[in-house]
């Protein structure tokens, strides 16, 4: 388990406090958990939107209203579940209103001037393969596919944070990933990525 | 058999299935050449999905969302102030023993000034030409967490206000993993050298010294880059017989420290970059030495 993951999972009352002149003890603590989980949803996010600016956006969003409830909180449930759910509700928001649908973003996207860029653009491409791929399922499946098979929750803790029973994740997840299996298959990239992602 | 779908194929690869279920449809798998494909193809497609969003994990945070996660606008300057490596005088040509001279002063007034007299491992001996085969001197041992943390920074602020390549037992010439074992032999434990130079934000090991970290010897790892967001940087390893402690994040001063104790051994990763920067590289710490 990695260090952010055992972060994001501790509660709000475990976590040390060391004292900043200045600030407010529970807010730094709860700024210092928010910062902890920030990479878990950044890349949620990213999952969510197929953006890079869009994802950092609509994290930086799910801060400042977590900061502004942060007392809706309950002590002693998981602060990353909510984090997440605050993410989720946003971003379907989002979707509600703008019906934002980004095709293709990725690749230009895709940094390629370091020095060891060159080798891995390859392979960075036919992972671009996959991102798109899941870009294209619809977003409840999406987002199903994101905490579960990406996040590694449970479908129960994926079934809290979404709103929904578990049964519902169960089919949203199996729709997601027979899609995404069959899109892989039919561009050709679940060979190509399988091996350029042992090749990274 | 409830049913032999592809629903139950990922309930199973997720760990998902009860018992008696999982039973079913293993006995299934092993009478059904394709539904052993399936499930191959299903992992497949899973593993390609969780290594298409991995890089984002290693990615420094932006600092607005560090801002945003502490209430805090986003201000044209870094959020903080890092300590320039200062060059010390003929560091690049002089020979190594003699950087060691010239920073014992500021040794010896920064670890009055900082440890207050409580802690006497100061390793002169280490800082001495040949130091590293010799005679360990005597160890006292730091009793407080907060010492010890203290400690950590002030070996920081030590390493930072040198300059590059001083203060070190062993330069990091040439490869660094050799250098890396060379001052593993001087510590009661064994550790692994972690490889922080190829990762997003650029880190190069500069070297590495004998400090003391929970009262025992340990090595203190010094890392720059040109990423100015992030300045020098120093990774304490060392052992403990302290329980396993989580990662806390603490602060003195202007310096940040992460810093846990995971079976036997104590780490604090040490820098005046933003906390952030911290947990990614942490994190990548963590990952390669299994110290979590």
């Amino acid at each position: 388990m990695s260090l952010s993951q055992r972060l994001g999972s501790q509660n709000l009352a475990e976590a040390p406090v060391h004292l900043i002149a200045g600030r407010d003890p529970v807010s730094i603590r709860f700024g210092d958990q928010l910062i902890a989980v920030l990479p878990r949803l950044r890349r949620f996010a990213r999952g969510l939107t197929g953006s890079a600016v869009e994802a950092d956006d609509l994290v930086q969003a799910a801060c400042e209203r977590a900061l502004a409830r942060q007392h809706q909180f309950q002590e002693g449930t998981r602060f990353d579940s909510w984090m997440f759910r605050i993410v989720q509700t946003i971003w379907i928001d989002q979707v509600r209103s703008r019906d934002v649908r980004k095709e293709g973003g990725e690749v230009a996207e895709e940094r390629m001037g370091s020095d060891e860029a060159v080798r891995r653009v390859e392979a960075r491409l036919a992972l671009g393969e996959v991102r798109r791929a899941v870009d294209r399922l619809p977003p409840d499946q999406r987002t199903a596919l994101l905490l579960v098979t990406v996040d590694g929750l449970s479908y129960k803790e994926t079934a809290e944070i979404v709103g929904v029973p578990v049964g519902t994740i169960m089919s949203r997840l199996a729709r997601a990933r027979i899609a995404l299996q069959q899109q892989l298959e039919s561009g050709g990239g679940m060979r190509r990525s399988t091996d350029n992602a042992k090749a990274q | 058999m409830q049913k032999r779908s592809d629903d139950r194929l990922i309930a199973y690869l997720d760990g998902e299935v009860d018992v008696s279920e999982r039973r079913e449809i293993e006995a299934w798998l092993d009478s059904d050449p394709a539904a052993r494909d399936k499930l191959a193809a299903l992992a497949q497609s899973a593993a390609l999905v969780r290594s298409a969003f991995d890089e984002v994990m290693h990615e420094p945070l932006p600092d607005r969302l560090i801002a945003a996660a502490r209430g805090e606008r986003v201000s044209a300057e870094p959020s903080a102030k890092i300590v320039p490596l200062r060059r010390g005088p003929g560091t690049g040509k002089a020979p190594a023993a003699r950087s060691w001279w010239l920073g014992l002063p500021l040794a010896a007034s920064l670890f009055g000034l900082l440890l207050g007299g409580s802690v006497a491992y100061l390793s002169v001996a280490k800082l001495l030409p040949g130091g590293i085969g010799g005679k360990q001197p005597a160890v006292e041992m730091a009793a407080a967490d907060n010492l010890w943390l203290d400690n950590a920074v002030g070996y920081f602020k030590l390493a930072a206000s040198a300059g590059d390549g001083a203060l070190v037992d062993v330069p990091a010439t040439g490869d660094a993993r050799e250098a890396w074992q060379k001052i593993s032999q001087s510590l009661p434990q064994e550790v692994r050298w972690p490889d922080l130079n190829l990762k997003p934000w650029g880190l190069n090991f500069r070297g590495a010294r004998l400090v003391v970290a929970d009262g025992r010897p340990a090595a203190q790892l010094m890392y720059t880059t040109d990423n100015k967001a992030i300045g020098p940087l120093t990774l304490i390893i060392g052992s403990s017989n302290e329980p396993d402690t989580p990662p806390t994040l603490a602060r003195r001063q202007d310096v940040n420290l992460l810093y846990w104790r995971h079976q036997g051994r104590a780490y604090a990763l040490v820098g005046q970059t933003d906390v952030g920067y911290l947990w990614g590289i942490a994190n990548d710490v963590a990952w390669q030495l299994d110290a979590i």
